[in-house]
């Protein structure tokens, strides 16, 4: 896949010019200092040194800066006849070829190996990125199917308790559904449910079972509902009421948390 | 062409200020405001006075006090003002965001701090000079192919519409000297401003910008003073990612993104639970990552 931008690899800014400078200098300095011990051997080798290892870290503009200044610098300084401009002999010539040669070669080779590095670097970020999507919308995709599958018990719960159903309550009524949308069916088949306006609005929804609880029972656990065990009194016979076991559970759907009471099958 | 102003009605309260780029207009954002409207996110893509097309020049400073305006508007309306712009309009947000720390998130979008990228011509350096010369008042800097787009479809369409009206909606043909170099000096201003920002940063990028390299969204990246911060890099787009072949994703992590900031937030209960194990793992390798 072609990055166009790969060409673009080296660092920004007038810093990397500071650095090419610099280096230069040093190279100078280096081959000053050894010129005693070299006399004109390698005049331009300290500066070729300098250009790759500025290709490699700075790029190839100030990387060519310091090519073309250290060919200037190495004939003027390093070839006989030292610190002159107007002889130019076999020993410039030699310069003037072998020098720029290999060092366009090595820094044509690094600018390459820079590109294709930073082209991998990208894709690689690339990568990444589409990774890390992948793991957020698989989270997402759990979440979702972790709510469904809420969603179903929640239902499957409302159908096969429906005959000891006595409330179904939103745990936030403004941000939930009606509950009596999923009691409905419950609550229609059912000879005493109760679904109409005022109780919608309040997030609640009463099943079957809910005529057969004591007026005060029903008051409260429709105030204070928790999830867990409760005991209500039942009508048993014509005015006597028996306490009765029941069960509240909490589901968790994408519609909104719900409280579902219902009487305990065992009792 | 004279671009309207849009906003969504007010749907919940969480508003997005979408800032388009230099002497454009907000049709650039039309498909990004749509699916953030639709996701439930109240958006305003204003027209600002000498930064936007067909309107006078103005320095940036006033660009920056009527996106400060327009923020703050938002804000008296909605609990959470989030902010979102396009090339050098994510660098103005990044500015309104350094203005206004009580921003929610900032999603910075091809965030153009240098006008580095392949396309660019090698002198583009000399117009910042050109500026002090007589030239200024009449130089207009082309747009050229490929627009922004890697779309090849899209490209030739808006190809057409910049030739015969001067703009289209991935921004004008061409951008006058005065208007470039203001946008120099905001992007001056908003590299040394990085560290004091502290909203939650969303940062997306192509790889192949064609007008900011990766190197702007990397000094992002590297200077911002945000806590939550996330970066996406593009593969099949340009620099108009609102509108080139992964806008669909530009959308949706944007629309993520902004849900996530929300809920992290100190007032709200109901952040994001993570249940992929994979996430999760994801998640501590990169905690570690930043501790080092």
């Amino acid at each position: 896949m072609l990055v166009r931008n790969a060409r673009r690899w080296a660092p920004r800014g007038g810093k990397r010019w500071i650095i090419a400078s610099s280096s230069l200098i040093i190279a100078a300095c280096l081959r000053s200092l050894l010129h005693p011990l070299l006399g004109p051997v390698m005049p331009g080798t300290a500066f070729m040194i300098a250009a790759v290892l500025v290709e490699y870290y700075c790029g190839l503009a100030p990387a060519v800066a310091v090519m073309i200044a250290g060919l200037c610098i190495a004939d003027y300084l390093f070839v006989p006849p030292y610190g002159r401009l107007d002889v130019i002999d076999q020993s410039d010539l030699r310069l003037m070829v072998s020098y720029p040669l290999i060092t366009i070669v090595v820094v044509t080779l690094v600018e390459r190996l820079r590109r294709a590095q930073y082209r991998a670097e990208l894709l690689a970020s690339v990568a990444q990125s589409r990774y890390e999507m992948l793991l957020r919308h698989d989270n997402e995709r759990l979440i979702a199917r972790r709510a469904t599958d809420e969603m179903h018990r929640m239902l499957h719960h409302i159908a096969q308790h429906n005959r000891s159903l006595i409330l179904i309550k939103a745990v936030d009524s403004s941000t939930s559904a009606p509950p009596g949308s999923f009691a409905a069916t419950a609550a229609t088949a059912t000879r005493n449910g109760i679904i109409d306006d005022e109780l919608f609005r309040a997030g609640i929804a009463y099943g079957g079972k809910h005529s057969e609880v004591h007026r005060e029972d029903l008051v409260r656990v429709s105030d204070r509902l928790v999830p867990g065990h409760h005991r209500v009194r039942f009508l048993s016979g014509e005015e006597d009421w028996r306490p009765v076991d029941c069960v509240c559970e909490r589901f968790a759907t994408p519609s909104g948390d719900f409280l579902i009471l219902r009487a305990d099958d065992a009792t | 062409m004279k671009a309207p102003t849009f906003s969504t009605v007010r749907s919940n309260d969480h508003a997005v200020l979408l800032l388009h780029g230099l002497s454009s207009s907000p049709l650039e954002l039309r498909f990004l405001a749509r699916v953030l409207a639709d996701e439930g996110f109240a958006t305003h893509t204003p027209n600002i006075s000498g930064y936007s097309a067909g309107t006078t020049h103005s320095r940036m400073e006033q660009w920056v006090s009527a996106a400060v305006a327009e923020f703050d508007a938002l804000a008296a309306q909605y609990t959470h003002v989030s902010l979102c712009g396009l090339s050098m309009g994510a660098t103005l947000c990044a500015a309104v965001a350094h203005e206004r720390p009580s921003a929610r998130a900032l999603l910075l979008l091809s965030v153009t701090l240098n006008y580095d990228g392949w396309a660019i011509p090698w002198y583009r350096f000399l117009l910042d000079y050109a500026y002090y010369t007589p030239i200024r008042s009449r130089f207009h800097y082309r747009e050229r192919e490929p627009y922004g787009l890697r779309n090849e479809a899209l490209r030739a369409k808006i190809a057409r519409a910049m030739q015969k009206n001067g703009i289209s909606e991935v921004g004008p043909a061409s951008i006058a000297m005065p208007a470039l170099h203001e946008a120099s000096r905001l992007a001056h201003l908003v590299r040394n401003q990085l560290k004091g920002i502290s909203s939650d940063c969303l940062i997306i990028h192509a790889i192949d910008d064609e007008t900011s390299s990766p190197h702007n969204a990397r000094l992002v990246e590297a200077n911002v003073g945000a806590a939550f911060l996330r970066t996406i890099w593009l593969d099949d787009s340009y620099h108009m990612i609102p509108s080139d072949n992964e806008r669909e994703v530009v959308a949706r992590e944007c629309a993520l993104f902004l849900r996530e900031s929300a809920a992290s937030s100190a007032s709200s209960s109901n952040a994001m639970p993570v249940v992929s194990r994979a996430l999760a793992r994801r998640l501590r390798q990169l905690a570690t990552i930043a501790g080092k």
